[in-house]
């Protein structure tokens, strides 16, 4: 009977807003892209390419390990910080973290176009808790500039 | 099919817990991957169209209060009651009708048993629902249901009794 049962699978979009709902001062930013999902994550997918160009904290991004879906990466973010970013990448997802980052990416085609989502900011060291400054603005400019690459 | 659950949350389960409470996203991240289908079960069952709104909603319930969990290894009952909540207001909130009158049913012909099930869970209440799901797929008596529905045991007896009634009647005429 359990099989006959309705269920439902979470879009990664959805599983971004749980996340987020349990890190402390993380805002969600989730707009809706007039663009097919393969193209927008062809750009947000390339950590070493359009993903450094749309999270805006993010520059000169370089993925040192990979191994299925964890991916390891060292980043420069624009406040001159070395990061040692860890995580898990796959398609329509993508959650980092190091130190004194975090950043949260999720897409799930809609129709026609894609619905992203953004989330993270400066880390609070090693906790679940983010400096509560401009997290907002952050998501918002990252949207920005995705609808400009596509 | 019924099975009796095993309560207790794995090994796996324990460490994701106690990692996310401490703090590290990348254990949090790797819970929802976890709970995402369990949640999505429950809420279904419960709230149907309206599932993935109602397992989006339990998850960040669970995210939210996850400090909160002093026992990791009862992470799953813990994490049930909640779906159930929160699948049992999101039903209503969508729904704003009065409850289905079960005594209304119609008899079917030739089930196609999915389509019947459906077509069944659709003419019950959420928390007809919430009682059959937490029995027939999560194994749970009457007493745990009704604690966790919030009502008396004889009350979940008789919805039980009834929402069976209605499936046997589905299936069998």
């Amino acid at each position: 009977m359990n099989e006959l049962w309705p269920t439902t699978d979470l879009d990664p979009v959805r599983r971004l807003h749980a996340l987020a709902a349990g890190v402390r001062g993380a805002q969600v930013t989730e707009a809706y892209l007039d663009a097919p999902f393969e193209r927008v994550w062809s750009l947000l997918g390339d950590l070493e390419g359009g993903f450094g160009q749309v999270v805006t904290d993010m520059r000169r991004l370089r993925v040192v390990r990979r191994q299925g879906e964890r991916v390891e990466a060292l980043a420069r973010s624009r406040y001159g910080m070395g990061a040692r970013l860890r995580g898990v990448q796959r398609p329509g997802w993508c959650w980092l973290q190091s130190r004194f980052l975090l950043i949260g990416v999720a897409a799930t085609p809609e129709g026609l176009g894609t619905r992203v989502a953004f989330t993270g900011g400066v880390r609070l060291p090693s906790r679940a808790a983010l400096v509560p400054v401009g997290v907002r603005r952050e998501g918002a400019r990252s949207v920005e500039k995705l609808t400009a690459l596509l | 099919m019924r099975h009796v659950p095993d309560e207790r949350s794995d090994d796996r389960s324990v460490r994701l817990v106690r990692a996310a409470q401490r703090g590290d996203t990348l254990a949090m991240a790797e819970l929802v991957d976890l709970l995402a289908p369990y949640v999505g079960r429950v809420c279904s069952a419960i709230a149907l169209d309206q599932g993935a709104d109602a397992a989006q909603e339990a998850l960040v319930a669970v995210f939210r209060s996850l400090r909160t969990l002093k026992d990791p290894g009862a992470l799953r009952g813990w994490v049930r009651a909640i779906a159930v909540r929160e699948a049992v207001r999101v039903a209503h909130r969508a729904a704003r009708t009065v409850p289905a009158d079960l005594s209304a049913l119609p008899a079917r012909g030739d089930p196609q048993l999915a389509a019947d099930i459906r077509d069944v869970l659709d003419r019950l209440s959420p928390e007809h629902r919430a009682v059959l799901m937490l029995r027939d797929v999560e194994g749970l008596d009457e007493r745990t249901a009704a604690a966790l529905l919030g009502v008396r045991t004889g009350t979940v007896k008789s919805r039980l009794h009834r929402a069976r009634d209605t499936f046997r009647k589905a299936w069998t005429s």
